[in-house]
């Protein structure tokens, strides 16, 4: 695998669907593709979901074959943990400087575990959003590619550095391992940068901190997963109640000029993608959906007429706006009905924010000389050879994310060649 | 069933001009209703307001209530995800209201616009100078002559003692500009109270308050709830208005017991004592109340135009004819009422009466122009708060049947 210049390689930043797809597209038809990732794992925001879309699947249906497929590519090469520091050069001729930051754990690794139990000291399960705490020797998730622990040394005293440095029988803990710069030449570079939640304490009126009763959607995806917080049960986090009511507040933070001004596209979805978790769990529980407008592109229709049959399941028209703590743990959500023109003040035992999604590459990009819109999402320009790929290019869901992904690969192999 | 809505242009080029131009961007979302610290759970406002106004539904709002139950604090604009302004659009709704319910249609038509800021001026500035040439007052008192007068013989003086020349001539200006305005706001309560009661639905109500029992109920509650600004104080972002509306609203309470003490004095006693003729003695308590009340005017819509300049700087407010000729013209009062007082104890004549001529103009015009202008909302939103305790009482609700 050569890194010369005009050979046609390819960077793909971000490496969660999109990033995977594109990679493996232009890989699989003979390109050289180097593909980095910020977090320690592979797999990006579906890592995190418990059945994403169209067919509701886990999320290992889908990434543990593409792992596959990219562990048998020779044309990939993986970089976790690297960010981009600068670029040079220009289309068919890039220059990208890379770092990588120190895992302080090297490939001698088996994922045996032995560190995390030695390692007294604990980090916020950042995985989980903050749900629960995990050893600052961890394993991301229980099936992270590559499948390598990482050390968070800056959060360990230094006994407990050393108990994880005499734990591990394969002297893989490297404690002096430092961040590594290096440079890649490339043709062509995919920005799939992805997404983050919104950070609903932006969102001020909705009160995020102000009770344990409010979540977002993704803090929802982790209730819901088998490897999550809960082991797959919904429960109230704090004081773990079974709840036997729920909220969801859509567009909270979409499609506003205070906060994110798009619409985030599959909030609406992941609602009534969660009613269906609800439902195999709480077959009799209230469910109060509060919307302006319910957006279910494409087949996705189907999906919501299932659910809006449901006689527990009540959909109000009207965008909540204010959210009150209740001393019993649950909270109430204030919104107007438009239909009925009274207001509604709704109790409810949790309530699920529908935050939408922020584009992950914020201003750093505009200083690496990406084109960015007026909402932070990458411009494509395939004749500079900057392709934008999945939720990096619009807020998209899973399949239309593959379908870029995919284009963006055909884009990239016709630069430098 | 279907619906045909039938857009009113002329009504939507209406809020445009008076800056509700923000109308259209309303995507009903209802944040405002929420966010609105005023709004009711059984009634909430403002979002319903706004898609009537998208709708052109001019004759449905002119009725509603809610619109002058709006104190405009901004807290609506302030979350509003599109920008939509619900805020400035209720003003803007306020303005068409107070214009159509305006009587002569003419001279509600000519208060709406900037344009006409000539004529509105010019027609009370030509009367009363045309009033002051007939009167054969004017020329410019001697200083001695002016330090025991005042202004109390700018129009001249005879020695008819039933009625001074000067009082006959203020009466003439003063008393038509507040007959005319008082005929209009009977017209348009009148009118408002008729719609809003039939916009309950209920048509063959048992019984009615009498006069005395309505004022009691609830023309009084209102009016106690106004003087304490209660809602003034729920607002959020906007709540510094209280500072500038609370000194003013008392200042025009102190100058209506002074000219109703003037009235008295110079009209009537003035009629058994010539000597009660002339300024008052700045001995007098009355003369206490003049002063201090004079000064919270100033003091008062100084804040208010500050407030506004600010808020419209820090894009909060539109910039609009309604909301600033109303400023203008109660800065215009004090200061030229208290600069003529001033100029009047530093014993210059000739400048004081040039500012007192003014002084009159901007009187004359803040009685004329009060039921199409900004000012309109003491007696229009005196009412609606008053409906809206009628609303709930039990001549409507039967409290059985609930």
């Amino acid at each position: 695998m050569s890194d010369t210049a005009g050979n046609g390689a390819i960077l793909v930043v971000g490496g969660g669907i999109s990033g995977i797809t594109a990679a493996l597209e232009a890989a699989e038809v003979g390109n050289d593709v180097f593909i980095i990732e910020k977090n320690p794992y592979f797999g990006g925001r579906v890592a995190q979901l418990n059945q994403y879309f169209p067919k509701l699947c886990p999320p290992t249906c889908g990434l543990e074959i593409n792992f596959k497929r990219i562990k048998d590519n020779r044309k990939i090469r993986t970089y976790s943990l690297t960010t981009v520091k600068s670029i040079s050069g220009g289309p068919g001729n890039y220059e990208v400087q890379l770092e990588t930051a120190p895992r302080y754990i090297n490939s001698n690794c088996t994922a045996c575990g032995d560190c995390a139990q030695a390692c007294t000291d604990e980090i916020d399960d950042e995985f989980n959003f903050g749900m629960g705490k995990t050893k600052a020797a961890y394993l991301p998730h229980e099936m992270a590619f590559p499948r390598r622990y990482v050390l968070k040394k800056e959060a360990c005293s230094a006994a407990c550095l050393d108990a994880v440095k005499a734990a591990c029988k394969y002297n893989a803990v490297d404690l002096d391992m430092q961040p590594k710069t290096f440079t890649l030449k490339v043709s062509s570079i995919i920005w799939s940068t992805g997404w983050n939640p919104y950070d609903p304490e932006k969102i001020t009126n909705l009160k995020f901190n102000s009770s344990s009763a409010i979540i977002t959607n993704m803090m929802m995806e982790r209730l819901a997963a088998p490897n999550g917080p809960t082991q797959g049960k919904i429960l109230r986090p704090g004081d773990k109640k079974e709840p036997e009511s729920f909220a969801f507040v859509q567009c909270a933070g979409s499609r506003d000029e205070n906060h994110l001004e798009h619409c985030s596209y599959i909030c609406c979805m992941a609602t009534f993608k969660h009613i269906s978790y609800i439902r195999e769990q709480y077959p009799e529980a209230q469910v109060y959906v509060f919307y302006i407008d319910l957006r279910t592109p494409g087949k996705y229709e189907h999906f919501r007429e299932k659910f809006a049959d449901d006689a527990n399941v009540t959909f109000v028209k009207g965008k909540v706006a204010d959210i009150t703590a209740e001393r019993d743990g649950g909270v109430t959500v204030i919104a107007e009905n438009a239909l009925t023109g009274a207001k509604v003040n709704q109790k409810v035992d949790l309530c699920v924010l529908a935050t939408g999604m922020q584009p992950a590459l914020g201003e750093e990009g505009k200083a690496l000389g990406v084109t960015m819109d007026g909402n932070g999402f990458v411009v494509s320009e395939p004749e500079k050879g900057m392709i934008a790929a999945g939720c990096a290019k619009s807020a998209v869901d899973v399949y239309t994310s593959g379908q870029s992904s995919t284009a963006a690969a055909l884009k990239a192999i016709q630069i430098g060649q | 069933m279907s619906m045909n809505v039938q857009p009113d242009l002329d009504f939507i080029k209406a809020m445009k001009e008076a800056g509700g131009d923000t109308l259209k961007q309303c995507y009903q979302c209802a944040t405002c209703s929420v966010a609105c610290p005023l709004s009711t759970d059984d009634n909430p406002f403002p979002r319903k307001q706004m898609i009537m106004a998208q709708w052109g539904m001019r004759e449905q709002l002119s009725n509603d209530a809610s619109i002058f139950l709006c104190h405009q604090c901004g807290d609506c604009t302030e979350m509003c995800p599109r920008g939509a302004r619900p805020g400035d659009v209720l003003g803007a709704i306020r303005a068409y209201a107070y214009r159509s319910l305006g009587w002569p249609t003419a001279l509600a038509d000519l208060c709406s616009s900037a344009k006409n800021l000539p004529m509105l001026i010019g027609i009370p500035a030509i009367v009363i100078f045309v009033l002051w040439v007939i009167s054969g007052g004017m020329h410019i008192p001697s200083a001695e002559h002016f330090a025991e007068a005042g202004y109390t013989q700018f129009f001249g003086h005879w020695d008819f003692r039933l009625l001074a020349k000067n009082v006959l001539f203020i009466d003439i200006i003063m008393l038509t500009a507040a007959g005319i305005a008082v005929t209009s706001v009977y017209k348009g309560l009148s009118k408002m109270w008729k719609n809003m009661e039939s916009s309950l639905g209920k048509n063959d109500v048992a019984y009615r308050p009498s006069i005395p029992q309505f004022i009691k109920q609830f023309l009084w509650p209102a009016v106690v709830e106004i003087m304490q600004h209660t809602r003034f104080k729920e607002c959020t972002v906007n709540v510094d208005r209280v500072k500038g509306h609370k000194p003013l609203l008392l200042a025009f309470i102190g100058l209506f017991i002074v000219t109703c003490y003037s009235l008295f004095t110079q009209d009537v006693l003035g009629i058994i004592w010539p000597s009660m003729h002339g300024p008052l003695s700045m001995l007098n308590p009355v003369k206490w109340l003049a002063n201090v009340s004079a000064i919270a005017m100033i003091v008062g819509v100084g804040i208010l135009w500050m407030n506004r300049a600010k808020m419209e700087a820090e894009g909060k407010a539109q910039n609009t004819f309604y909301d600033w000729f109303l400023i203008w013209m109660i800065m215009g009062v004090g200061v030229t009422g208290f600069a003529a007082e001033l100029l009047r104890l530093v014993g210059i004549p000739s400048l004081g009466y040039v500012i007192y001529y003014l002084h009159l103009i901007s009187v004359a015009m803040l009685f004329l122009y009060m039921p199409y202008t900004k000012f309109a909302h003491i007696v229009y939103r005196t009412f609606a708060l008053a409906f809206e305790r009628f609303r709930e009482s039990s001549y409507i609700k039967n409290p059985l049947n609930q």
